[in-house]
């Protein structure tokens, strides 16, 4: 640690324990004061050494603003470091290349450790760490399984990962939950239908009011088959999820109860998806590659002899 | 006496090519023909529309006339308007290019050379060439107009047609008892299939790469009419099951063919299994295209089918119908297209033998409920048809060919030939074709049936595989004759007098029943009456089956129908209600407690049924207590029994038939259609009960109990359609409901209240199947609840005066039709209910009565269903607001709308719900103008579609009747001659005298109509100057030899007041087209021959067609020939005026 600004701060923590009485506002408060004070000693002490003979309080305020602004940087950029590489503790390589980053020559850092002139600063006064205030206490903490060796962190505070059971019991009546999905879903159709007809051409029952019940203009369409014959994706999107939901249980054991005789209940089930991935059955499927149908053969090149 | 061995069509259809129109085929047919008969100078062969371009016999140029006496069936400067003129001329028009009696459209010179050869016997090779431009029969193009090629477009052509069409698409023999093998190549653009009948033998692409020539090869000796083409940009399954099969479907569909084709394999194996007989063609191919003519047509080794059937896996109702329509087209395959008819009048031997076989499919796979149901069905539809239309006649014999012959005098149309019947006389003609086989199988068993039919298929199997020159093809056609020796042969059974009561006549029979039980005899007095003298029924004299059910069990009795024995005594079995614990056995040997108090104390009878098989052709109205018919309806387990007990029950509005019909719906046993038919009956007591009703309105409670949740029971389960019963059920009773009535005679609150909350509380999110019928249903029971407006004054219908129910109904429908653009529905099913529940509120006057909004739902480029729940409100608009403007518009789509079925039902719908008939002649709508319009259509403006043509005449006879329709002004020389002829006199014609002057002095002609039933007289006349023209015109176009003094006597009279009265007689000649006799006519023609110049000069405009020939003489030769050969129908006055001559 050949840090001073470090070192002192080392020496800050480990004396300062007679000054711990003082009165102060609050704990965390009293804390940084202390520091900031032994900063400003430091400074004093560094201004002292460069031949000052007093200061201003305002210029040795900044110099220790300046000072701390530093230090702070320094750590918050080793942390970066560390924590880049994956660790939780800078170490010295951290600090080296911080520094250099900063553009600071790490070469004269011995030197000016060792000079004779170093003043010798006294511990700080010991203060207490701030204790971070206590979150909502919920449930007990849970202490570390067996398996799990000590010295792993604790485990968090209970409520980043238990149910909160502050919420209010949903309405479950079937009845109002029906109602409620049968009003919502009118009212979006309502909505909708109204704003197509609103946004494009319509056709009207009435002569006198064509705003009442207005009906979206019948349009022609190039190939009506399709969208008249493929299921939409609303549907499909419903058939995906009825697929395999309660219903194919359904299906079964109504069929055993019917005595319904099926010889293949898999192309059954296939017949029943849509759209069926192959339509045909998986035993089939290697026999494709065999299947000689005239309409599968390439189209042959005309042959030349022939004349057209 | 020509028999074509090979044609060779070849096709090259162009489609995107710029300089060309699109829609256009060019191609040339080789015939190779082998002459049966000496002298062969003349080969006549089927063409219409194809523009003909050289015809070339063994490498000669050949001369011929190409002329279609159909295009214009009578002159279009005749002014009669008589359908019976017209129907006669149509037949004559039919007759004289009918294929069966060797006559065709081309008529083709074969070159003096190579008679000689002819003499020999030997082969001569016919080489044509033609071409199609946008051709309006025969085939269809269906090209979306839309960006890109005409793949991406999903363009496609495919071959149509009514019966024998072929000769639209290409010259031929269209006929089907003329076979031949067949190699066929098409040359279609590279990113289309050419699907066509045969093997596929090879693909080759041209020269330029750009196009494809698919070869096809079909070596079973197959009849012109059964080939056809489709081509298109079609995606491609081979069948998983059955690799020869191959389907295929319109770009996109592809996921929608493989589910609805998964099913076909087992039809395959269903009727090889029970034919024991393979497949006939080694492959088979579906095709599935967009505006279809029909739902099926088949063909050899391929069937075609509207795209509209294939459907996904969440879609009920459209999977048995789509099933349905697969299993018909194969049966057709064996009888149809491989086995083919003798001729027109053996048609329903093969629709019978196809109809019954899926008949026997059906039963195997929806039950035996669902069989018994359809027979029904199917029974009460030709009874119904027959009874109000007069008869249908399976097997139609036309002794010498004579007109007044005619086996069908009731009809207004000719049976004579498939292109002159109407189409719904012809659906229910193989309604009862198949229905007839049934009573043979009853006769003979199922067994021999079966065995028959083999033995049919075998020996057409091996003659299939002969040679020509083996004389065995005649094999492959069947015959009513080859058919009951068969018949006679297997079963050794004489079916002689089942076939003459079916089969060579027409009509059913009608039974009046009623019964008395004689208790000191303890006899059952039955009395069986007949109706024999209304129109479509016959006398009816043989066994009869009659099943009684008593307390001791169900005994058969058979009586025997005979003369004047209306009376049959049939002893009973059970003494008395002695037993009353005793079970009762019913006929399949269950044994059932009921309920007897309500019978009665002294009779033992349960209930009795008159031919419960079915096994006469006829319609029994039978007699017997309400209580006999809720028994029946309880515990007679066959489903006929039930479903006739259900319409009797509807004249019983009784608590104890409530019940009865309560039970059944509420038994889950009992068959669903069954059920749904007990619905209605529900609906319809209830309304006739409405004073003394109890509780909620019918069918509510019991819905609730089904289908609404236990805990809130005004709301219904969410839909899960997996038990289809049930389903079923579901659809029809809020249906059923919306029926009721109360007091005031309008829908119950409570039940509208009950439908409005089954739409608001329909959920389907959690059902595997598609819930679009079901929600169209709902808004048919909306439908039906509606009651027509309480008017004041005929105030004009306001939204302000809207009344509450039916706002809610509107805003209902508004929301429903507004989501089916946002997601349609599987075939649109929600639009047609609601177009439908907008007209019926038009026309209960809740809203105000206007035609616009179907209009535009009426327009192509809409779904088809769509389209024709438009149309049918439009007919109805027509009908009601007697609206010209709309009659006129329908009757403009008739003309110009690209999709024939479309036309076709609008024509058909115009006559189910015509907006004025014969009978009311006040109507505004009816005048000459339409007249005109009407004829017009009928005469030359249907010309390329054999059924639209026959629906044009349908609706001509629905609105104007037989005669000269009664709007049309009197004939301005208002000469009145009353003809008491009793003699039929037929094809009222006009023709020229003998003496040239005497006729151009009498500017007049008639039309003597006379029939025997009719009591004026109609006489159509026309003025000076058009009768002049016209008969100027007839005696320079008909070459006929003088017959002076040939008038029937029946004219003299006339000719007092009008002297030389032409007087038709044509039919007394029958055309001989023969070519023995051909040189005989031309000599004796030979004196007209200046006058045939003259016609030659006056015509010669309407020459279309480019021919080289070799010498003037032999034109001129020819020419004689055939100007004779036509002048014998009034068609040919007509048809020589486009012969194809020219120098």
């Amino acid at each position: 640690m050949a840090d001073p600004a470090v070192a002192s701060g080392g020496s800050l923590n480990a004396g300062g324990r007679g000054s711990g009485g003082k009165a102060a506002s609050s704990p965390a408060e009293n804390y940084y004061l202390a520091r900031r004070r032994t900063l400003q000693v430091v400074v004093s002490a560094l201004l002292t050494e460069c031949g000052f003979e007093s200061a201003e309080k305002a210029a040795v305020e900044t110099l220790t603003e300046m000072m701390q602004s530093y230090i702070s940087e320094i750590g918050r950029c080793a942390k970066a470091y560390c924590e880049h590489t994956a660790r939780s503790v800078p170490t010295l390589s951290d600090t080296v290349v911080t520094l250099i980053e900063m553009g600071f020559n790490t070469d004269t850092l011995p030197v000016y450790a060792k000079r004779s002139q170093r003043m010798v600063i006294t511990a700080p006064p010991v203060t207490n760490a701030p204790v971070t205030p206590k979150a909502l206490s919920a449930g007990q903490k849970r202490t570390h399984p067996a398996h799990i060796p000590s010295h792993f962190p604790e485990f968090p505070d209970p409520h980043t990962y238990i149910k909160t059971p502050t919420f209010r019991e949903p309405v479950s009546d079937y009845q109002v939950v029906r109602e409620k999905a049968a009003s919502q879903r009118r009212d979006v159709e309502r909505a909708l239908t109204r704003f197509m007809a609103k946004t494009g051409e319509t056709q009207s029952l009435f002569k006198d009011d064509i705003t009442a019940f207005p009906l979206i203009a019948a349009q022609p369409s190039t190939i009506p088959y399709l969208s008249a014959l493929l299921p939409s994706e609303l549907e499909l999107q419903t058939l995906e999820e009825t697929d395999s939901s309660e219903q194919d249980d359904q299906t079964d054991s109504e069929n055993a109860a019917g005595n319904i005789i099926n010889d293949d209940p898999g192309a059954d089930k296939e017949n029943s998806m849509l759209p069926p991935s192959g339509g045909v059955p998986s035993t089939k499927a290697t026999e494709d590659n065999v299947i000689d149908n005239p309409y599968l053969r390439p189209v042959k090149k005309p042959k030349v002899r022939r004349k057209k | 006496s020509v028999k074509t061995q090979q044609q060779e069509p070849r096709m090259n259809r162009k489609k995107d090519k710029g300089f060309e129109s699109p829609k256009s085929v060019i191609g040339y047919v080789e015939l190779t023909i082998f002459p049966t008969v000496v002298n062969l100078n003349r080969i006549k062969l089927n063409s219409k529309q194809c523009r003909i371009y050289r015809v070339r016999v063994n490498e000669l140029e050949a001369p011929f006339i190409y002329n279609d006496p159909t295009l214009e069936v009578c002159h279009h400067e005749s002014k009669q308007r008589n359908l019976n003129y017209f129907s006669s001329a149509y037949t004559a028009a039919v007759s004289a290019v009918d294929p069966d009696a060797g006559h065709g459209e081309l008529v083709i010179k074969v070159p003096s050379e190579l008679w000689k050869q002819g003499d020999d016997l030997k082969v001569l090779k016919v080489y044509i060439e033609f071409s199609l431009d946008q051709p309006k029969g025969g085939l269809h193009f269906v090209v979306p107009d839309m960006e890109g090629s005409m793949a991406e477009r999903g363009a496609h052509v495919f071959s149509f047609g009514y019966q024998n069409s072929t000769r639209f698409w290409f010259p031929c023999v269209d006929s089907y008892s003329e076979l031949c093998t067949w190699k066929l190549e098409f040359t279609v653009d590279a990113s289309m299939v050419a699907v066509s009948c045969g093997d596929l033998v090879e693909t080759i692409y041209t020269h330029d790469m750009r196009k494809k020539t698919f070869h096809y090869v079909l070596p079973i000796p197959t009849a012109a009419p059964n080939i056809s083409l489709a081509v298109g940009p079609f995606e491609i399954l081979v069948d998983p099951y059955m690799h020869e099969v191959t389907h295929f479907c319109l770009p996109q569909l592809l996921p929608l063919l493989k589910h609805s084709m998964s099913y076909l394999h087992e039809i395959f194996e269903f009727y090889e299994e029970i034919l024991t007989c393979r497949y006939p063609y080694a492959c088979f191919k579906t095709v599935f295209v967009d505006e279809a003519y029909v739902q099926v047509s088949t063909y050899a080794s391929m069937s075609i089918f509207s795209t509209n059937l294939l459907h996904s896996a969440m879609i009920i109702d459209q999977t048995p119908l789509t099933r349905r329509c697969l299993a018909q087209a194969l049966a057709q395959q064996f009888f149809g297209c491989f086995i083919s008819r003798m001729s027109w009048a053996d048609e329903w031997v093969l629709k019978g033998i196809s109809g019954y076989i899926y008949g026997l499919y059906l039963k195997k796979t929806f039950g035996v409920n669902e069989y018994r149901h359809w027979i029904k069905e199917e029974l009460d539809k030709i009874v119904e048809y027959e009874l109000k239309m007069g008869g249908v006649l399976l097997h139609p014999t036309f002794s010498g060919g004579k007109e007044k012959d005619n086996p069908t005098p009731h009809l207004h149309f000719s049976i004579k030939h498939p292109h002159t019947l109407s189409w719904e006389y012809y659906k229910m003609f193989q309604c009862k074709a198949h229905l007839v086989m049934r009573l043979i199988e009853n006769r003979i068993s199922m067994e021999f049936m079966l065995q028959v039919f083999n033995k049919l298929l075998s020996l057409a199997s091996t003659a299939s595989s002969q040679k020509y020159q083996s004389q065995m093809w005649s094999q492959m056609l069947l015959s009513t004759h080859a058919f009951l020796k068969s018949i006679s042969n297997v079963s050794g059974k004489d079916i002689g007098p089942l076939i003459k009561q079916w089969v060579d006549q027409s009509s059913v029979v009608k039974f009046f029943g009623s019964f008395a039980f004689n208790r000191k005899r303890n006899v059952l007095e039955l009395e069986i009456r007949q109706d024999y003298t209304s129109s479509g029924t016959q006398k009816y004299v043989g066994p009869i089956k009659v099943t009684v059910q008593e307390l001791d069990g169900s005994f058969n009795h058979t009586l025997q129908i005979e003369e004047n024995s209306l009376k049959h005594d049939i002893p009973c079995h059970s003494k008395s209600r002695r037993n009353k614990k005793k079970k009762i056995p019913l006929m399949n040997g269950e044994e059932v407690d009921m309920d007897l108090s309500a019978m009665d104390a002294d009779s033992p009878l349960l209930w009795i049924r008159i031919d419960p098989d079915m096994s006469i052709l006829r319609k029994v109205e039978f007699e017997q207590a309400d209580f006999m018919w809720q028994y029946q309806l309880r515990y007679e387990r066959d489903v006929v029994a039930q479903e006739e007990a259900i319409s009797a029950l509807e004249k019983f509005p009784t608590p104890a038939s409530r019940l009865a019909l309560t039970d059944i719906l509420e038994q889950e046993q009992c068959f669903y259609k069954v059920r749904m038919q007990a619905c209605f009956c529900l609906a319809k007591i209830a309304n006739s009960m409405v004073s003394t009703w109890q509780g909620p309105p019918a069918m509510k409670s019991l819905f609730t109990r089904m289908f609404c949740c236990k805990s809130c029971p005004n709301i219904v389960k969410t839909n899960n359609f997996i038990n289809f019963q049930s389903y079923f059920l579901q659809k029809t009773m809020p249906v059923a409901m919306a029926l009721l009535r109360d007091v005031q005679n309008l829908c119950p609150k409570d039940v509208l209240n009950f439908i409005l909350d089954l739409i608001k509380y329909n959920d389907n999110r959690k059902n595997k199947f598609s819930d679009n019928y079901y929600r169209a249903d709902l808004i048919k029971a909306l439908t039906n609840s509606l009651t027509p407006a309480i008017s004041i004054n005929n105030e004009v219908r306001t939204v302000d005066n809207l009344n509450a129910d039916v706002r809610l109904i509107l805003e209902e429908i508004t929301r429903f039709l507004n989501m089916e653009k946002l997601l349609p529905s599987f075939r649109n099913t929600i639009t047609v209910s609601c177009l439908r529940a907008i007209r019926q509120l038009q026309k209960n006057g809740h809203i105000p009565s206007d035609a616009s909004l179907f209009k535009s739902y009426a327009e192509y480029g809409h779904f088809v269903d769509v389209r024709i729940a438009a149309v049918e409100a439009l007919v109805d608009y027509t009908r009601v607001e007697r609206s010209s403007a709309e009659l006129q518009w329908l009757l403009t789509m008739v003309h110009n709308d690209p999709v024939h079925y479309v036309r076709h039902e609008i024509l058909s719908m115009l006559c189910k719900n015509p907006p004025f008939t014969k009978t009311t002649t006040d109507s505004a709508l009816c005048n000459e103008a339409l007249v005109d319009q009407l004829w017009k259509l009928m005469n030359s403006g249907t010309s390329h579609d054999w059924r639209l043509r026959c629906d044009a005449v349908n609706l001509y006879y629905t609105l104007f009747g037989l005669t000269r329709p009664s709007c049309l002004p009197l004939p301005e020389l208002g000469l009145v001659l009353n003809l008491k002829e009793k003699k039929a006199v037929l094809n009222p014609t006009i023709k020229p005298e003998l003496g040239v002057g005497t006729v151009m002095d009498t500017p007049a002609s008639i039309g003597i109509h006379g029939f025997n039933t009719m009591e004026e007289e109609d006489i159509d006349m026309e003025t000076v100057h058009d009768s002049q023209a016209f008969i100027h015109h007839h005696l320079n176009l008909l070459e006929r030899p003088s017959t002076p003094g040939k008038e029937p006597p029946s004219v003299e009279q006339s000719m007092l007041s009008m002297p030389a009265t032409p007087v038709p007689s044509f039919s007394k000649e029958t055309p001989s087209l023969s070519s023995k006799h051909s040189s005989e006519h031309g000599h004796h023609h030979h004196h007209h021959h200046h006058e045939h110049k003259k016609k030659k000069k006056k015509h010669k405009h309407k020459h279309k067609h480019k021919h080289k020939h070799e010498s003037k003489d032999k034109e001129k030769d020819r020419e004689r020939d055939n100007s004779h050969a036509y002048s014998n129908s009034p068609a040919s006055g007509r048809s020589l005026r486009s012969p194809s001559l020219s120098d």
